[in-house]
């Protein structure tokens, strides 16, 4: 009798101890996603960024799009520099860049005559560099730096919550926006709600002029008030 | 479990502690190395792109 209650009593506490080490590996993932990966992608965004730099510092060049075309600026996130690279899938976007889209649709370039620049980055993890697409607000400043021209894109709509099946904002005319006429768009997109992503959200900008980079690369005038 | 572990490492109640820190410091950075890395794109957090899939 006594020795029957002592083994159920070892059930139980092993168990128990299995529970709770369940839950400390599930928190431990929390830790893992929320912040070592941020650790190790802005690491790794931080010398791809200065490998682009040193390159450019070479002078204009051809597009190089082997470790990124240039470095998105978007004021209103307030997250400093986002490096673009070429692609969207998940090995390249946990580097803590943005990348643009190859597929479905493929994405414009900004140098492009008309077209839509479509860029996809971490909401959370990763670098996180679009946490906080929430905050642009219609009529907010996007910037582009390319080796020789800022891009300023002028912010116009946005889509809080859409299926991760709507390819087509990424068309050449993305017509939910309300734009019908081909011009020089800016998409972007990443997941919603935060820490999840169950739905995806997007924000559009349409180009609004260009400024050659000068010797001292000075912002433009966007970048300048912050 | 933990008390089997602790019964079967060697030395006194110093050396035990500090073995098994360190074998908890192993299994975290199993963990956080090779597990998490390959259980994340499993799981359903951090799609960011919108694709036909």
């Amino acid at each position: 009798m006594a020795r029957a209650r002592s083994r159920i009593a070892g059930v139980t506490s092993v168990i128990g101890e299995l529970l709770i080490t369940t839950g400390l590996v599930l928190a431990l993932f929390v830790v893992y996603s929320l912040w070592w990966t941020n650790v190790l992608a802005d690491r790794d965004a931080e010398e791809q960024g200065e490998r682009v730099r040193d390159r450019w510092a070479g002078g204009p060049g051809a597009l190089d799009t082997k470790d990124g075309i240039g470095f998105l600026h978007v004021p209103a996130m307030g997250s400093g520099e986002i490096l673009v690279t070429r692609g969207t899938d998940a090995a390249t976007l946990n580097h803590g860049v943005a990348g643009y889209y190859l597929d479905p649709i493929r994405s414009a370039l900004p140098s492009d005559k008309q077209g839509n620049f479509t860029l996809a980055a971490h909401r959370d993890g990763h670098g996180a560099k679009f946490h906080n697409i929430h905050k642009i607000k219609t009529g907010d400043s996007i910037v582009f730096e390319t080796v020789d021209t800022w891009y300023v894109y002028k912010v116009f709509n946005d889509l809080k919550e859409t299926s991760k099946y709507n390819v087509d904002v990424l068309q050449p005319v993305p017509k939910e926006s309300g734009r019908t006429k081909p011009g020089r768009y800016i998409t972007l997109t990443t997941c919603t709600p935060v820490y999840t992503s169950d739905y995806r959200y997007i924000v559009w900008g349409e180009l609004e002029r260009t400024e050659k980079v000068d010797r001292d690369r000075t912002p433009p005038a966007e970048l300048r008030q912050s | 479990m933990y008390g089997w572990i602790w019964r079967h490492l060697p030395g006194n109640a110093w050396v035990r502690a500090l073995i098994a820190l360190v074998l908890a410091l192993a299994v975290v950075y199993g963990l956080f190395q090779y597990v998490f890395p390959w259980a994340e794109p499993l799981l359903p957090f951090n799609d960011v792109t919108v694709d036909g899939q």
